[in-house]
């Protein structure tokens, strides 16, 4: 490794997390001109070049994402979430208890198949709106729906984004997540379900002041377009399907998804510019922004250099590296976006892998490190942040004393128990 | 034709430290939809709608969702009224930029002006800014419109 190189790839690496975390900038800004720097810079230096930068975007992971939120965006307009939502609310008949754990599984369970922020958009304004007219306070409602699709969403490979990544680096596949990371993953929200009901006790057992008005409410009536939810709800659904069986088909899980796209747009037919504006592009360039950043990275030899430190260690016994692993990601993730932490552990884990150590338990060490972790802080992943802002127009702000005292105990516990089961099943891994 | 032909003269107006509660009974025995907030030489500095008042009583989930057709009960909310706190705040944190015309204003851009503005009334001020009169969509179309009945005889 030559010096200069990894100096200057380092601070513009380490520079740009900065930015991200201070959020003066947005973060697609402060990563698309990381991006170019470390372009420009090594074509200047050498240790970089346009061939490369583009060689280590992972399109896998684009067209994953794409192919979701396509179908998303599809679906969101047809009053599909609301629908979910208004059922949940009438069947907990107005009970707080009930209607908190019922949001909270229809929240775990749209998060294992949608990404988390999309899920939490979908699902906060109707749960807004279920709280006011019950006349009950939305902030643990609001709070839980952030951390347990935070927490659902690392059960399967396309709940996280940190998944999608892992998946694709690692080659797992969509029922390795099921076997192995699932099972973890359901104890572990369970225990964050438990610690939410009973640290928001006191709010959920106040009485609620109109049951009658969520009776009045019509599930039918908050579908705009059965037709067009149906067909997508079968696409998705025949997707899904297909995700079991990628592996087995060879067919990788972004054609999966793509292809989806594909058959419910032409199905559908939908107003193509609307579909296209509820893309999240600034994720997709902020990924692919941070290949290129990770990938200048890697070519200025940092990666090795860190693999090399890392290997000094190797006498500590396999099973405390994971943990510890997990615990390093968990509290980098809960003060910086988990992507970027993910996107750069990567390469280092490959690393060890081809220094001759057993990597496939740092996967999911990885996975539910950046996935639990995001959980600890108001900004720790993008789902807090989007309740937040959401709760910061209603009367009832969301404060940043608040997430210490229920995100942060959440965030403890589920590292823990995860931990805990990891060690367990840490042989079979 | 200028806004002078449709205005009203006897203009209610607040200064900026009047609480929202004393604008909320202006706003009730008067009957108005606009009430105009101006400085010591009786300069607009803002404006309260009827709206920027209710917004203080709309359901937060209003602002969220798309449609709340399907909504028929409103339950809790209906009996949520702003606290004894908000009413004690002053106009000032309520209110918003004035949009004015000068008394030579032409009816049709006037008019224009509230269109643009998705406003429903507007102060009118002197040559030196001072608050002379107030008019409203209704008033200017009512106007304009019997231009129409001049010209088709």
């Amino acid at each position: 490794m030559t010096i200069i190189p990894a100096v200057i790839s380092t601070v513009i690496f380490f520079g740009s997390l900065i930015l991200i975390f201070s959020e003066k900038i947005h973060r697609t800004i402060t990563a698309i001109a990381g991006a170019a720097l470390m372009v420009v810079l090594g074509q200047i230096l050498g240790f970089y070049s346009e061939e490369a930068a583009l060689k280590a975007i992972d399109f896998n992971t684009l067209g994953l994402l794409l192919g979701m939120m396509i179908l998303v965006a599809m679906l969101e307009p047809t009053g599909f979430f609301q629908y979910l939502a208004v059922l949940a609310a009438r069947s907990s008949k107005g009970n707080p208890k009930r209607l908190f754990l019922l949001l909270g599984i229809i929240t775990t369970i749209l998060s294992m198949f949608l990404d988390n922020v999309t899920t939490v958009v979908l699902i906060a304004p109707v749960t807004i709106l279920i709280c006011e007219i019950v006349g009950i306070s939305v902030l643990p409602f609001l709070v839980s729906e952030a951390l347990l699709s935070n927490t659902g969403g690392v059960a399967t490979l396309i709940g996280d984004p940190p998944n999608v990544l892992i998946g694709s680096a690692a080659g797992l596949s969509f029922n390795d997540f099921l076997i192995y990371s699932m099972p973890i993953v359901l104890v572990s929200w369970a225990g964050a379900l438990f610690l939410l009901q009973y640290l928001f006790k006191k709010e959920l057992s106040k009485k609620p002041r109109s049951i009658k008005a969520i009776m009045r409410l019509n599930p039918a009536e908050t579908l705009n377009e059965p037709l067009i939810a149906h067909r997508i709800l079968i696409v998705l659904g025949g997707a899904i399907l297909f995700f079991f069986f990628h592996n087995a088909l060879h067919v990788s899980p972004s054609l999966v998804a793509l292809g989806a796209a594909a058959i419910a747009l032409v199905w559908v037919q939908p107003d193509l510019q609307e579909v296209l504006k509820h893309i999240e592009w600034g994720v997709l360039i902020f990924f692919g922004a941070l290949f290129v950043m990770v990938g200048g990275l890697e070519h200025a030899g940092v990666m090795e250099s860190i693999v090399g430190l890392l290997k000094r260690a190797s006498d500590v016994p396999p099973v405390l590296f994971g943990v510890g692993l997990i615990w390093v990601v968990a509290v980098l993730s809960a003060v910086v976006d988990n992507v970027p932490i993910t996107i750069a552990l990567i390469p280092v884990i490959k690393g060890l892998g081809e220094s001759g150590m057993d990597i496939a338990p740092l996967w999911w060490a990885l996975a539910f490190g950046a996935g639990f972790g995001g959980s600890g802080t108001m900004i720790g992943s993008t789902a807090n942040i989007i309740v937040t802002t959401l709760s910061e127009k209603t009367r009832t702000p969301i404060t940043a004393k608040l997430w210490n005292k229920r995100g942060l105990p959440v965030m403890l516990v589920t590292c823990a128990i995860a931990s805990i089961l990891y060690a367990v099943v840490f042989r079979w891994m | 034709m200028n806004v002078t032909v449709c205005m009203k003269r006897n203009v209610v107006s607040v200064r900026e430290k009047t609480t929202i509660r004393e604008a909320t009974s202006i706003f009730v025995k008067k009957h108005i939809g606009l009430l105009p907030v101006v400085d010591d030489d009786d300069k607009p500095v803002g404006v309260i709608g009827m709206r920027d008042m209710l917004t203080l009583e709309l359901p937060d989930f209003v602002t969220f969702l798309a449609d709340v057709d399907f909504v028929h009960d409103f339950g809790a909310v209906e009996d949520i009224h702003p606290s004894a706190k908000t009413l004690n705040k002053t106009v000032k944190s309520l209110m918003k930029p004035a949009i004015t015309v000068k008394e030579d204003c032409g009816l049709l851009r006037a008019y224009s002006l509230l269109v643009q503005h998705n406003q429903h009334d507007m102060p009118v001020v002197s040559k030196e800014g001072k608050l002379v009169g107030i008019t409203s969509r209704v008033d200017i179309g009512a106007a304009i419109l019997s231009t129409w009945l001049k010209a088709d005889k």
